[in-house]
């Protein structure tokens, strides 16, 4: 049994992959992991991150697999779950040997590591559809939109294609609270990720008509609502409370 | 185009609160059917079609902006648990209407507002800009006439779209006995249109909402979906044609307010899906919010539960090739209350089950309880490389604690089950009661020693003091 000791990033876990590959190990002899549980028997390798590596897998991957196949992937990768690492290369050792295309790739779902991997992509993949409704802009004085959301998933890479396509004349900025991650998109540029603590610092101010846009839809939200039917339970079930500490209506 | 502006000097908040609170009994509000990204201006933004625009619009400085997700998204959920998707409004609530069971009629006494469509323009594109909501759902009271109340909620969405280049979702009634080409205009800047069906039979309408007349309902109707089906032969020719109602139309009933079963309800849905081509009906239980004679008295609250039930059955009628008359029949012309309409058709039809999961053909697998179509389509993605066991379709989604009296895999049965209507009946309703026992504080309970109720008590000092000489 060989042990690979990846680290939390895709391109870390993709380098594993080609180097599996690479020492040509079978699926069953190898296994990936993220932590530092020591297993018994097994022989460690420890992976360094590489470019090239991780480059060449994602264009296998893309070509074998489709855009949407790998989007999956990518999906699963998002997720906090330490299981991840080994999920994802079954997955992709599975699909490579069945020669399979895109929309087949989580066909073989009473597979341990597929399982786990279309769990754990569907998951994220609900958090992002979730947090592309429930993301909240506020305008500041210098008409810049900045948002926070906390998610559970490391969903900024795929929350601002969707925001820099429906707001392509904007500038905003979504700050990931978890992982005190910003999401950059000037207007008309394209976005960009930044780790950077300083952009905080600056105070922000809102501008004048922001405290009224969001008075008038907290007044809309209780308008729109049907009091015969109230049912705080559905809603907490269709929008859980973790969400609220971040969206306007509810502060 | 010059009107009566009712409540002239209200301010923003106030109308917003009259006019959604008056829009608020419309349950048409979904974001779903379209698909556009934002570097597409159908109505200009950049490049040609901006020269198109009349009025200098097309040198607006307002930013483009919008795009649309074919799933739809939901933004918020109000307090009774129905999400917040679209800004849901009405232009104006005042109605020269009478109809019973609606609040807006013209013999009830509230206050009445009227948005410009310059305001509906900077509500929607400012609620837009700050993630608030995916687009606009535009309904109307009607003033003066329905012609007349059409052509506003044209000039509104035109406006929205040419000059302040809004790319979202917008959702826009098509007014009963409006004129077919303001009707025609209005389509070509929606995504979605809607005529409301409000009653399911003529008769009701007849009783309830003496103004409308099942006709003036079903032409625009039939109007719309022409529109659409001439749009699809144009954009087959000419790939920039502009594009009319592109998310479809759907329409809505109100449910309990008639005496309508709902075998009845549920073959108007069915024909409309047939004949009109529409994208969703939608289901409204009676609200009783006027004090009329004519209306029924509801004394548990609105038939939510009847609601429910017609929804699922409205998901078998478009996902699950059930028909109504499969569903219902005219002895048995209502749901039943404890098992949903497959649960209740399954019972019935024993002599199709057991279904063997790594055999049967899609078709059949969606007819099991407790197996929807995502799990469906996986068993029979999943069966291709290997036998499926019961541990597998826990994996995959399937609802084991409905399908498994319905199900063999690999020839056998999850447990030994009598194929047996009450039998089955039984197991799928035991656990229900159980729940809905404990929803209102009662529940069935083992008895214990410690059940009277005494040990729940804070311990307090006194307590101790007793305990501790054994006076307890």
């Amino acid at each position: 049994m060989y042990l690979y000791r990846c680290q939390d990033s895709l391109e870390n876990i993709f380098t594993a992959v080609y180097r599996v590959y690479e020492d040509r190990r079978s699926r069953e002899e190898v296994m990936l992991s993220l932590d530092d549980e020591p297993v018994l028997f097994a022989r460690e390798i420890l992976v360094q991150t590489d470019e090239n590596r991780c480059r060449k897998v994602i264009r296998t991957l893309r070509s074998r697999f489709g855009g949407e196949g790998y989007y999956d992937l990518c999906l699963a990768l998002a997720s906090p779950d330490p299981a991840k690492a080994q999920a994802v290369y079954g997955t992709v050792a599975s699909g490579l040997k069945r020669g399979c295309t895109g929309r087949h790739l989580f066909d073989d779902l009473a597979d341990g590591d597929v399982n786990t991997a279309f769990r754990l992509a569907r998951n994220a993949h609900r958090e992002n559809c979730h947090l592309r409704g429930f993301t909240r802009f506020e305008e500041s004085d210098q008409g810049v939109m900045y948002a926070r959301i906390g998610p559970k998933n490391n969903l900024l890479p795929f929350l601002m294609p969707h925001f820099a396509d429906r707001f392509p004349g904007e500038d905003f900025i979504l700050y990931d609270d978890v992982r005190k991650l910003f999401g950059v998109h000037p207007a008309n540029l394209p976005w960009y990720l930044v780790w950077e603590e300083n952009l905080l610092s600056q105070q922000f101010k809102r501008s004048a008509s922001e405290f009224d846009y969001q008075m008038l839809f907290k007044e809309f939200c209780k308008s729109i609502s049907i009091e015969a039917r109230q049912n705080a339970e559905l809603q907490r079930g269709m929008l859980p409370l973790r969400f609220r500490e971040y969206m306007t209506e509810f502060q | 185009m010059e009107y009566l502006v009712p409540g002239e000097g209200m301010s923003l908040a106030e109308k917003l609160n009259i006019l959604s609170g008056a829009a608020k009994h419309d349950v048409a509000c979904t974001s779903s059917g379209v698909d556009r990204r934002g570097s597409d201006r159908p109505w200009g933004g950049r490049g040609q079609s901006r020269r198109n625009a009349p009025d200098g619009y097309g040198t607006s400085a307002a930013k483009p902006m919008g795009n649309c997700v074919p799933a739809g998204i939901c933004h918020s959920f109000s307090g009774d648990g129905r999400c917040i998707s679209l800004l849901k409004i009405l232009m104006t609530n005042e109605c020269i209407f009478d109809c019973k069971y609606c609040m807006n009629r013209c013999s009830n006494d509230i206050p009445r507002a009227t948005f410009t469509p310059e305001e509906i323009c900077t509500l929607t594109t400012e609620f837009y800009r700050r993630n608030y909501i995916e687009g606009l759902f535009l309904s109307s009271g009607i003033i003066k006439d329905p012609t007349f109340t059409m052509e506003l909620l044209c000039r509104t969405i035109y406006l929205l779209r040419v000059k302040y280049r809004f790319n979202g979702y917008i959702h826009v009634k098509a007014i009963p006995g409006a004129d077919a080409e303001v009707i025609r205009q209005a389509g070509f800047y929606a995504d979605r249109m809607s005529v409301n069906l409000e009653l399911p039979t003529a008769e009701g309408l007849h009783t309830l909402a003496p103004n409308k007349h099942r006709r003036t309902i079903l032409t625009p109707m039939r109007h719309i979906q022409n529109g659409i089906e001439a749009n699809r032969n144009e954009l087959a020719l000419y790939r920039h044609a502009p594009r009319f109602v592109t998310g479809g139309q759907s329409t809505q009933m109100i449910i309990g307010a008639t005496g309508e079963t709902d075998y009845q309800i549920l073959n108007v849905s069915e024909s409309l899906y047939q004949k009109f081509a529409l994208k969703r009906v939608f289901y409204s239980a009676f609200v009783r919010v006027n004090d009329d004679k004519c209306l029924p008295v509801l004394p548990g609250g609105p038939p939510l539960l009847r609601e429910h039930r017609l929804y699922q059955a409205d998901w078998l009628l478009r996902f699950y090739g059930f028909k109504a008359q499969e569903l219902l029949d005219e002895k048995r012309p209502f749901f039943n209350v404890m098992l949903d309409p497959k649960e209740d058709w399954a019972v019935r039809h024993l002599e199709e089950f057991p279904i063997e999961i790594n055999r049967a053909p899609y078709e059949k697998l969606l007819r099991i309880p407790g197996v929807g179509v995502n799990s469906a389509r996986r068993i029979v993605a999943a069966r291709r490389s290997c036998q499926l066991t019961f541990a597998d379709l826990k994996k995959i989604g399937v609802v084991l604690k409905r399908a498994v009296y319905f199900i063999t895999c690999g020839g056998r049965m999850m447990v030994p089950v009598r194929l047996n209507e009450d039998y089955i009946v039984r197991g799928l309703t035991e656990k229900k009661e159980r729940t809905m026992f404990g929803s209102d504080g009662m529940t069935y309970r083992q008895m214990s020693l410690f059940d009277d109720g005494i040990f729940q008590k804070e311990v307090t000092a006194g307590d101790r003091l007793q305990a501790a000489a054994g006076q307890l």
